[in-house]
């Protein structure tokens, strides 16, 4: 067997699975990650790369899915591992630490108050149900009334949404709501087996789809990220599923380059004066 | 600990369990009920327990006798969600849960700890008992030994109980050296900005900071009380409420000032979580100068550095990026 002080393996683990080793590199990388909830990829990059600064300066840094899946093998004993998705709009890839064992929303469980939680569970049902993927605030705000617990008023449950965008639950768009992808990276699970007849898979990841492009004829629907990747480069794009011409603008694929390009120029030109200090 | 407790969950003797066990060499410590395949895994072949850290981790000495109904308090608390009062006479208990149950409640408190860690609030023990270990409370010293174990092990997080008197654990991190995390991804966290703008000021100051001078330092980030704000929300809340909650800030009425003023001075929390040296770089960074352009306050940091390294060498920093 490897011996305690060895770092982590850099190779692939093939063969039969055993539970990789620990390092404190390994273990600085996860509190950061916990701590921060949910990152993007080019942030966990960072991470990662901070923490073999930190503890391994001689070590090479290991290529991140090997680094990811190195680390989940031992968590996988803990019912819990680093789970990437992308978000649903734009196909950036984004990381979260999530609890597998969770049959509930119970993660946001300590934070709010019984009819707090309710009213996530009230917006998520709408979102879920919706052709769109978003609930507009009018919708969720008249449900107010058949909340469980202390009775709240439309003021209160707005700024409780509110709330719930500060903590990265739901993401508003011009006075609509739709999930946010840490929301979906943790809850996932659970809403699969809550609504198993409401919920919406793509057809090209087969992962939960919240917002996505559908087909007009065969009604399959796709997450834009996974359209863009799908009909990369195509001039016809045409459904995969019953051929018939997919009649919606095809976006973009995500390049990591070019955004890291465009937000580097963004912060030389932006002044001291950033809204994010 | 007072004999109440015999039938009860006792948190500063399982805290001691905790941490007596993350001091034992590597294997199964002794003690363990029969680890489950899983609980085996993490006990196989893994890097030792992190050394010197481990050295001043004791719990504090239970001072029940001298604090006023302590022991009764911590007997009723513990209580909470138990169906019956607890007889003096020990009852013959119900059977002992399978292993597996009780590695599947030393898991579930394991994230329950984490998450209440990562949301800053407070992981108090009573409430531990109440939302995860449950109907299992009469083997909570197990279950809290094993969680202990693996926060450290996998994390690299010692499950300390900080208060005796108050109940609250928290989860502090067992790998050195540990101030240079802010640096890393600190403008992924507006938050913490905030919070440091308002410490930089009271710091400057040197006493509190009134809450007018605290609006208009915000004012130039565009924040103002009666505004919503699309990152902070609420600010006024945040930092009168949330902060103080969270023991970052103390906001407090000026004393004999009409109309009613307030002011704000530094929590007990951020004077243990956050150095000087930490606020003369913050101010360096924003106001692009050095930080020696506040030369009263440069020295004081330098002297609470200095009073920091003597207190613990081990803590020592040598790559911090203020040169001394």
């Amino acid at each position: 067997m490897t011996s305690n002080h060895t770092p982590a393996p850099s190779h692939t683990q093939g063969g039969p699975r055993r539970a990789g080793v620990m390092t404190d590199v390994h273990r600085r990388f996860l509190q950061l990650l916990m701590t921060h909830g949910v990152l993007e990829e080019w942030d966990v990059r960072r991470l990662q790369k901070h923490c073999y600064r930190v503890h391994d300066r001689t070590a090479a840094v290991e290529e991140l899915e090997d680094f990811i899946n190195n680390i989940n093998s031992v968590l996988e004993s803990l019912y819990i591992e680093i789970k990437k998705g992308a978000t649903e709009d734009d196909g950036r890839p984004v990381y979260a630490l999530v609890n597998l064992a969770t049959t509930s929303v119970s993660k946001m469980a300590s934070d709010f108050a019984e009819n707090e939680l309710d009213l996530f569970r009230k917006a998520l049902e709408l979102i879920i149900d919706s052709e769109t993927g978003f609930a507009s605030s009018t919708n969720i705000l008249n449900l107010v009334d058949q909340l469980k617990g202390k009775k709240m008023r439309k003021k209160e449950a707005e700024q409780v949404l509110q709330k719930f965008v500060q903590n990265k639950w739901l993401i508003e768009k011009e006075g609509e709501f739709t999930l946010h992808s840490r929301a979906i990276l943790e809850m996932e699970q659970y809403i699969r087996e809550t609504y198993p007849d409401a919920v919406k898979i793509c057809n090209i990841c087969h992962s939960l789809l919240i917002q996505g492009q559908s087909c007009e004829t065969c009604g399959i629907r796709m997450h834009l990220p996974c359209v863009a990747k799908y009909f990369q480069s195509n001039s016809e794009p045409r459904c995969p599923h019953c051929n018939d011409y997919w009649p919606h603008e095809i976006p973009e694929v995500f390049d990591p380059e070019k955004e890291r390009e465009a937000a580097t120029s963004r912060a030389t030109k932006r002044s001291l004066r950033s809204r994010q200090h | 600990m007072s004999e109440q407790s015999k039938d009860v969950c006792d948190p500063s003797s399982a805290a001691e369990a905790s941490d007596s066990e993350v001091n034992s060499s590597p294997g199964v410590p002794g003690g363990l009920s029969p680890p489950a395949s899983q609980a085996a895994i993490l006990a196989g072949p893994e890097t030792p327990p992190l050394g010197p850290t481990d050295a001043p981790l004791a719990s504090p000495p239970p001072q029940a006798p001298s604090e006023e109904g302590d022991p009764k308090a911590l007997q009723q608390a513990s209580e909470e969600g138990r169906a019956h009062q607890a007889p003096s006479v020990a009852q013959p208990g119900p059977a002992p849960p399978a292993p597996a149950q009780l590695v599947q409640k030393a898991h579930e408190l394991m994230w329950y700890v984490l998450v209440k860690d990562q949301k800053r609030m407070i992981i108090w023990f009573p409430d531990m008992v109440k939302d995860v270990i449950g109907s299992y409370k009469k083997w909570c010293r197990s279950i809290l030994r094993r969680t202990s174990l693996i926060l450290a092990r996998v994390f690299g997080l010692h499950l300390r109980l900080t208060s005796l008197h108050t109940m609250e654990f928290s989860l502090v991190k067992a790998l050195e050296p540990e101030e240079l995390d802010r640096v890393a991804l600190s403008n992924r966290m507006p938050m913490t900005g905030l919070l440091l703008m308002i410490l930089s000021l009271i710091y400057v100051k040197g006493r509190g900071a009134r809450e007018s001078a605290v609006w208009n330092v915000l004012r130039i980030l565009g924040l103002r009380p009666w505004k919503k704000h699309s990152t902070f929300g609420d600010v006024r809340k945040l930092i009168t409420e949330e902060f103080v909650q969270q023991n970052y800030l103390k906001y407090q009425r000026v004393p004999h000032a009409e109309p009613p003023e307030y002011e704000f001075f530094w929590g007990s929390r951020a004077s243990r979580e956050i150095t000087k040296m930490q606020i003369m770089e913050f101010l360096a960074r924003v106001f692009k100068k050095d930080p020696q352009a506040w030369p009263s306050r440069y020295r004081e940091a330098l002297e609470e550095a200095r009073a920091l390294r003597e207190a613990d060498p081990s803590a020592h920093c040598p790559r911090n990026s203020v040169s001394e």
